[in-house]
Order: C-alpha cells, then structure tokens, then sequence
C-alpha cells in the first residue's frame, strides 16, 4: 500500500499530462489548422468545442447511472463496496453538470451570432437543460437533504435522470426544430468535411481522457473524506470507550 | 486563422468565438480548481 501511492501519483500526473497535450493539438486544430467555415465563418470553430463536449456529456451520466444501481444493490449487502460506488456516482454526477453546464453555454454563445438569439424552446436545448436541471436537483439533494436516506434518494433520482438522455440524443431526430441537424448518423447529407475531422476528433479525444480525469480526481477526493469520516467515527468510539466509569 | 485575428475584437463572431473558448477552459480549469484546493485540505492519513 505504501507503494501504491507514489505509482498511482505518477499515472495521475501522467494522464494530466496526455490529457492536456491531446487539447493543446485539438485547440491548435479547431483555430489555426482547420480552414474557415463557408457558411458560419469563424464562429463556426465553437462546433470544435461544443460538439465533442456535448456528446461526452451524454455519456457521464450513464456511469451515474451504473453506479447509483449497484449503491443501491450493495447498500444492505455490502456497505464498504456501497460506499465506494456512492462517491463515484457523485464525481460522475459532477462532471455530468461540467460538461452540460459548458454544452448550454458555448451554444448560446453560437446561437446568438448564428441565429441572433440567445435561446429557443427547441426540443434539444429544452432536453438538454432539463438533463442539466435533473443533476443539479442530484446534486442539490445529497447536499441539503436532512435525512439520513438522501444518498438512497439521489441513487433512485439518477435512474430517472438517465431517461432524459436518449431523450436528448434523439431530440434532433424525433422532432426537426432549430437547433441544427446531427452530424453523425443523421442521413445521407449529414457528416462533415475532412479538412474538420483531424479539430473535431482531437477534441473529442482530449475532452475525454480530461473527463476521465477529473472523474477519478473527484472520486479519489471523495473516497478520502469518506475514509476520513470512518475514522474519525472510530476515535470517537475509541474515546467514549476510554471515559472511566 | 492568426494570433492576430483570433484575439480581433472587431467583430461579434470574433468575440463570441473568444468567449465559448474562454468558458470552455474556465470552467473546467475551474472545476479541477476546485477539486484539487480541497484534495489538498481533506488531508489523507496516509500522507
């Protein structure tokens, strides 16, 4: 165990490393190497950012889901496993909202210039922010609810979140409102040119392996509180025992 | 696209495309912020 830790620091600082290599070439592609957009123009280069962002931020709540159903699996039957699938439903909640919370704002920074307003009740926007307003009340639970049970309560909440997120995925699709159609699987006319493949996968990479990272930064954070509170409940079981009688 | 014109607040394309950048990284520079600040003070009894 002593050596555990120093190793898992270096793959750590490792990753970071990668991590931020991987988004200073996806940055350098989406704005120096990738030609203008012909019908957007400059603007058209938030797409870099905004796509890949929005796509990861569909997929971090799937690992709130999965972990929130084995909480809730282990949480009678084996506490300390329950507990660590606990604090990695609350990093993947986290990011979730990271990564939504960016997908709402670069797009209204986009659809101000491209269509003059800042938003629209469209059906992907309207999705996307209910998905976002869905982690926050998860969030906002754990964190102000009373009861004892609130952890219990955030793990069934998630399971209803997760419903909205193929919701999202398939708003452009069900319903051609304003918000652009898809650039993948989006018929015969969808995809992109290949002179923006190179900005827009180096991105996707990059964000991903950043998510991952902060991920189980945030995991690790909580598992140490959580270690923390155990132990600090055990002295104060040890000290009540020493009191003399 | 330049250094140069990247950072040309002439425009309103300009700006806004200046602007998701800086949310983008802001955010999430904050974010890992905010999780090493209290990384730091949740001091681990193995450290």
């Amino acid at each position: 165990m002593e050596q555990r830790t120093p190793s898992l620091r270096s793959v750590a600082w490792l990753w970071f490393g990668i991590a931020v290599a991987i988004l200073i070439i996806g940055f350098r592609q989406a704005i120096f190497l990738t030609p203008t957009d012909a019908a957007q123009g400059d603007v058209g280069r938030i797409f870099y950012y905004h796509v890949p962002i929005a796509m990861l931020s569909l997929l971090f709540p799937y690992l709130n889901f999965a972990a929130s159903l084995l909480y809730l699996y282990w949480r009678m039957r084996d506490p300390l496993k329950a507990l660590a699938a606990d604090a990695f439903a609350l990093a993947s909640a986290e990011v979730t909202v990271v990564y939504a919370t960016i997908t709402l704002l670069s797009g209204m920074i986009w659809g101000r210039v491209a269509w003059g307003i800042w938003w629209t009740w469209d059906a992907r926007l309207t999705s996307m922010l209910l998905l976002w307003l869905l982690y926050v009340s998860y969030l906002m639970l754990r964190n102000f609810s009373p009861t004892g049970q609130s952890h219990t309560l955030a793990a069934v909440l998630s399971i209803f979140a997760a419903v909205d997120v193929p919701i999202v995925y398939m708003s452009i699709r069900w319903w051609r409102t304003q918000h652009p159609a898809p650039v993948f699987g989006g018929g015969p006319n969808a995809g992109m040119d290949k002179s923006m493949l190179p900005a827009f996968f180096w991105n996707l990479a990059g964000w991903a392996v950043w998510g991952i990272f902060i991920l189980l930064f945030r995991f690790a954070l909580e598992r140490r509180r959580q270690i923390n509170e155990q132990e600090a409940a055990l002295h104060a079981i040890e000290a009540s025992l020493e009191i003399p009688q | 696209m330049t250094w140069h014109s990247l950072f040309d607040f002439s425009t309103m394309a300009n700006r806004h495309l200046i602007a998701a950048y800086a949310v983008v990284l802001g955010i999430q520079a904050g974010y890992l912020g905010w999780v090493a600040r209290n990384w730091m003070r949740a001091k681990g009894s193995r450290d």
